[in-house]
């Protein structure tokens, strides 16, 4: 009767252990993830995991900001996991909530922010605004 | 040449931590397997060399691989010396079961199981850069701080590590990071992922040999395999999040508590065990948690099996407490003297009344455990099988050494659920956020009390 419970048991779970590892592979696409993965350097690799866009804008940030500089977002939503890695791949740039030096302005056709001009874009919904005066 | 440059950090981490455990062991073998020692040694160099790059932010002094590696090359110089005086009076009889020689194909399977977990938890690690949430907002922040500046940078704990969420957790994994990069020369932030891979190896091996200390190799293989298993368990290997080195220092430091019960002639295991303790306080929060359950696990233990006099008792409980309580005071002066405080949890909700009135909390606890005890996504069927030998073996879990192991669980569910009934935010917000994971902290050792309590059947 033990031996059963033990043999059902493991046998359940081996299923169970097989079925998540594919399912993870194939339904949830890790597969395709790899397969993408594999043969890209890592400036690729960090790319390709925060989404090529989004880091190609990072990237033309961190290339125009002047060192030090500090910086707002338009466009990204507050405390998001894109948030928290612009805030990684930006630094030694920092993040500051009230009247940053620098708006970063992301997927937003033109906007006009009282007390900004454009400083320089990457295309019609990507571009930085800076903060009239000197900086 | 990155590889051979993670090699050698990897083995020196390892090195200088196999010297730490060398002294801690008063020279005695104390009993472990080889690949128990690196496993061990592995997490004790990587928390002692990380405890030892914050007294270069009290000295002022920049960060080099060198710089970290000197002060531990005294340690190394004097264990030299004291192995080649006397290394053939230095050890103690061997403790692990003999083998057996049936069950090949079932040993073979789950080795091979065993082996594919490790290697797809290193292929998963090691395929990406660092990119989950808590790894990159909370530590690989930090890390790359310090890689920048070579240091921890003065204004780091007045200004700058506001600017990032929960300044308030300790530093064990950034600057663990943070040596990778040195090592590495470049902050190459898919490589440091090697890090949780190799704790998740040290957890099996710990484990498996924890359970050959009273049953074949077949047995443990069984059981290192349901763990290595686990789904949640091995995704936890790659993504960057510290609950498994936690997970790593809270099994060790009660592992080797128990196996000191056993034999307190080996007080070698009740100091890795402390050290052990106190470097879960380091890795994360929740491990001061662990570092009063060990303290308190302790006294029962001498109130209620020991029979040494009371001063010797007391000689030993202060020297545990003590242990624990001077791994972590770097980081609470730190803490204190920054004013890093946690934006969730206080002391002051800890009164009676306010847990009273907390306690509607219970309803969506419960309900949260069930929801993860039934998850078989994350959990395969452990849960379920867990609770069916507590109700089916009730009559062993309270007997001999399986009794601490019964209350080191018990205590463990209960401070969490108390940290719940004390959390500021949202229950069912900081459930569905952190008990999947507060799960893992535990989950090596649960795993480990159903070996011993399937092995205390006479039946079995």
């Amino acid at each position: 009767m033990k031996g059963n419970i033990f043999k059902i048991t493991l046998g359940i779970w081996l299923i169970l252990w097989v079925s998540f590892i594919t399912r993870e592979l194939f339904r949830k696409g890790y597969f395709y993830d790899y397969k993408a993965l594999i043969f890209r350097s890592l400036e690729g690799k960090r790319s390709y995991v925060t989404g090529d866009r989004f880091y190609e804008f990072l990237t033309f940030c961190n290339e125009r900001l002047p060192p030090l500089a500090n910086y707002g977002w338009v466009g990204v939503e507050p405390e998001s996991v894109d948030m928290r890695r612009a805030a990684y791949y930006l630094y030694p740039h920092l993040e500051k909530k009230d009247y940053p030096d620098f708006i970063l302005v992301y997927d937003k056709p033109m906007i006009a922010k009282a007390g900004y001009e454009t400083f320089i874009r990457l295309d019609y919904v990507r571009y930085i605004l800076k903060r009239k005066g000197d900086i | 040449m990155e590889f051979v440059r993670l090699c050698i950090a990897i083995i020196t981490i390892t090195f200088i931590g196999w010297n730490i455990l060398y002294a801690l062991s008063f020279r005695y073998k104390s009993n472990l397997h080889f690949s128990e020692r690196l496993a061990v040694s592995y997490g004790l160099g990587l928390g002692f060399m990380s405890l030892g790059m914050i007294f270069f932010y009290f000295f002022n002094i920049g960060f080099t691989p060198l710089k970290i590696i000197t002060p531990w090359s005294a340690l190394v110089l004097l264990n030299s010396i004291i192995y080649f005086r006397n290394h053939k009076k230095a050890t103690l009889t061997a403790a692990f079961k003999a083998d057996d020689k049936n069950h090949r194909f079932l040993k073979t399977f789950f080795i091979i199981g065993i082996a594919f977990e490790a290697a797809y938890a290193f292929f998963r690690a090691l395929i990406k850069p660092l990119e989950s949430y808590d790894a990159i907002a909370i530590y690989a922040i930090k890390a790359k701080i310090f890689y920048l500046s070579k240091s921890i940078p003065h204004d780091f704990f007045s200004r700058v590590t506001f600017v990032f969420p929960h300044p308030d957790y300790p530093l064990n994994i950034p600057l663990s990071e943070t040596l990778i990069y040195l090592f590495l020369g470049n902050l190459n932030d898919q490589l440091v992922k090697i890090i949780f891979p190799l704790y998740f190896v040290s957890i099996l091996t710990v484990v498996y040999f924890g359970i050959r200390r009273f049953a074949n190799s077949s047995y443990a293989l069984l059981f290192t395999f349901l763990l290595a298993s686990v789904p949640q368990f091995s995704a936890y290997a790659t993504n960057g999040y510290l609950d498994l080195p936690l997970s790593f220092y809270c099994l060790t430091s009660a592992l080797f508590l128990f196996l000191w019960f056993q034999n307190r002639e080996a007080v070698c295991f009740l100091m890795i065990s402390a050290v052990m303790a106190g470097l879960a306080g380091w890795t994360k929060n929740e491990g001061f948690m662990y570092c009063a359950i060990n303290i308190f696990m302790v006294v029962l233990f001498f109130i209620f099996d020991c029979r040494e006099k009371i001063w010797s008792k007391l000689w030993y409980l202060f020297t545990y407490a003590f242990i624990i309580f001077a791994i972590s005071l770097p980081w609470i002066i730190i803490k204190k003297s920054a004013g890093l405080v946690n934006d969730e949890i206080s002391l002051i909700n800890y009164s009676p009344a306010n847990l009273i009135s907390q306690s509607y909390k219970i309803v969506p606890i419960i309900y949260e455990f069930q929801k993860q005890a039934f998850g078989f996504k994350k959990w395969n069927l452990l849960w379920i099988v867990l609770f069916f030998i507590l109700i089916v073996k009730r009559r062993f879990i309270f007997i001999a050494r399986e009794r601490y192991v019964t209350i080191f669980l018990f205590l463990s569910v209960s401070g969490y659920i108390l940290m719940y009934l004390i959390n500021s935010s949202p229950i069912e917000w900081s459930l569905g956020r952190t008990w999947s994971r507060f799960l893992l902290h535990f989950l090596p050792l649960a795993v480990f009390w159903m070996a011993t309590i399937l092995k205390e059947d006479p039946r079995l």
